[in-house]
């Protein structure tokens, strides 16, 4: 197929969609003015007479974060059937121009997307080598899981706390109330906050029976050391990010909590002192600890999690999985 | 991408596909447990207590459960050890214990002979996990 050929079809393309644009944009402010109009001279017009909808029967686009309990899945619903006719769209318009174009028997729009990559980044031989690695049969066994498991749990715990971060306010003032409002107010809130919860006990649990096991197996052992550091490392950071999400609520439970918790790490003898000003922000668990604590909870202790948990997996390719006796 | 592997080994399996499919199930399985999970979080929420009150303090203070093993050594320690105060004996130890715990891989550098080491260290494990178990659940009920 010629350039001019393929210029050709790409503007066809961008002019119609800006024609379907256009008239989307026009006939939805002229629909509006007409109708105001017939109001404001009551006369009718050629427009069948329609009201203009009252603010509250606009169709509500924050109802979901509000929480308003009728029309549960209505954005769900929306997403899913307009996203439908938009891939059927998106498909037969790029599926006609091939067909229409001529220039190669037809391919998969994946096998293109896919090819069109490799050839920019040049990636598919390294990645087949990096997938085709093979795994020793026995590491299908269910305790060999506890690892990954744990990496997961990670990634569960980072979507449900950036969706949780959306309404939580870290202020002394506002945090009780915001997680109040997660609780009552927003939508599927208290799911994602019980998710949150218990994915962190449960984040915990894993991890250490995933230590216990590479304890008892001598996993541990030469060349495979400073994998076994970097997971003590993650172990001490998993439990970070629950001492530090624990005062967030910021309830009488977690203000106590993290009052004896602060206090456990002011016993060290010579540094104690430090460690507690450090932690506490003050001599007092107070809000400067509330925002320190979330700071770390959602930004410092993530990233130093994710560096660890890719030098840990790294490590894994490398060396593999240690056979057992 | 699709090349077969020239010379397929017994003992082991690709990692894409088979050994990703097994992970994927896993990850399903953890899937479905978030979702129950989360229908439970709907009908029962995790809830709050009262809003903090630095001049109230409650009856019964407890860190997360798995510091209370670490507070209850610390509230039952005798104040004096061998003339050293005694939470700050009990903090040092457990960090040293952290340590050492660390390090193991450089105090245990001998192959295992046979698979009698592994009991040792599951025996080892058990005993560790029953005491602190125990310290729980002491700091629980306490």
């Amino acid at each position: 197929m010629k350039k001019s050929q393929r210029y050709l079809s790409l503007g066809l393309l961008v002019v119609g969609l800006a024609a379907i644009l256009l008239a989307a944009v026009f006939t939805h402010g002229k629909a509006y003015q007409v109708i105001a109009s017939s109001r404001v001279d009551g006369i009718t017009s050629i427009v069948p007479a329609a009201e203009i909808p009252p603010p509250k029967m606009e169709p509500c686009l924050s109802c979901h974060i509000n929480g308003e309990n009728k029309n549960l899945w209505t954005p769900l619903a929306r997403w899913a059937i307009f996203g439908t006719f938009g891939l059927f769209f998106v498909f037969g318009v790029v599926r006609s121009v091939s067909v229409w174009t001529k220039r190669k028997p037809w391919k998969p729009l994946t096998v293109r997307a896919a090819a069109w990559v490799d050839e920019r980044y040049q990636i598919s031989e390294p990645l087949s080598k990096i997938l085709k690695k093979p795994v020793p049969k026995f590491a299908l066994r269910w305790w060999y899981c506890l690892g990954g498991i744990t990496a997961f749990l990670f990634v569960v715990q980072g979507l449900t706390g950036i969706m949780l971060a959306f309404y939580y306010k870290p202020t002394a003032a506002e945090a009780y109330a915001s997680i109040q409002f997660i609780e009552n107010e927003v939508r599927f809130g208290s799911a994602i906050r019980m998710i949150h919860h218990w994915a962190a006990n449960g984040m915990i649990v894993i991890c250490i029976a995933h230590m216990l096991r590479v304890f008892i197996m001598g996993a541990y052992k030469r060349p495979r050391e400073l994998n076994w550091i970097s997971g003590v490392l993650l172990l001490i950071l998993t439990l970070a990010f629950g001492f530090t999400g624990y005062l967030l609520p910021w309830d009488q439970r977690a203000f106590w909590a993290t009052t004896v918790g602060t206090q456990i790490a002011g016993a060290i003898p010579a540094v104690g002192n430090l460690a507690l000003v450090f932690l506490r922000v003050g001599w007092n668990v107070n809000e400067a600890t509330l925002g320190r604590f979330y700071g770390l909870h959602i930004i410092v202790i993530p990233l130093a999690t994710v560096a660890f948990m890719l030098a840990h997996f790294l490590m894994v390719r490398r060396l593999g999985v240690k056979k057992p006796l | 991408m699709t090349t077969p592997n020239p010379e397929p080994q017994k003992d082991s399996i690709p990692f894409y596909p088979d050994h990703v499919k097994t992970e994927f199930y896993v990850m399903v399985g953890i899937i479905i447990l978030a979702i129950i999970i989360g229908v439970l979080g709907l009908m029962h929420p995790v809830g709050l207590e009262a809003p903090a009150d630095p001049l109230n303090t409650p009856l019964h203070v407890k860190p997360e459960w798995y510091f209370l093993f670490l507070y209850q050594i610390l509230k039952v320690i005798p104040p004096n050890i061998l003339g050293i105060e005694g939470t700050a004996f009990g903090v040092v130890s457990v960090m040293l214990a952290l340590i050492v715990a660390t390090l193991w891989p450089f105090f245990d550098r001998k192959e295992d002979a046979s698979k009698k080491a592994t009991w040792i260290r599951l025996a080892v494990t058990i005993l560790g996990l029953l005491i602190v178990i125990a310290l729980t659940v002491w700091g629980e009920v306490s």
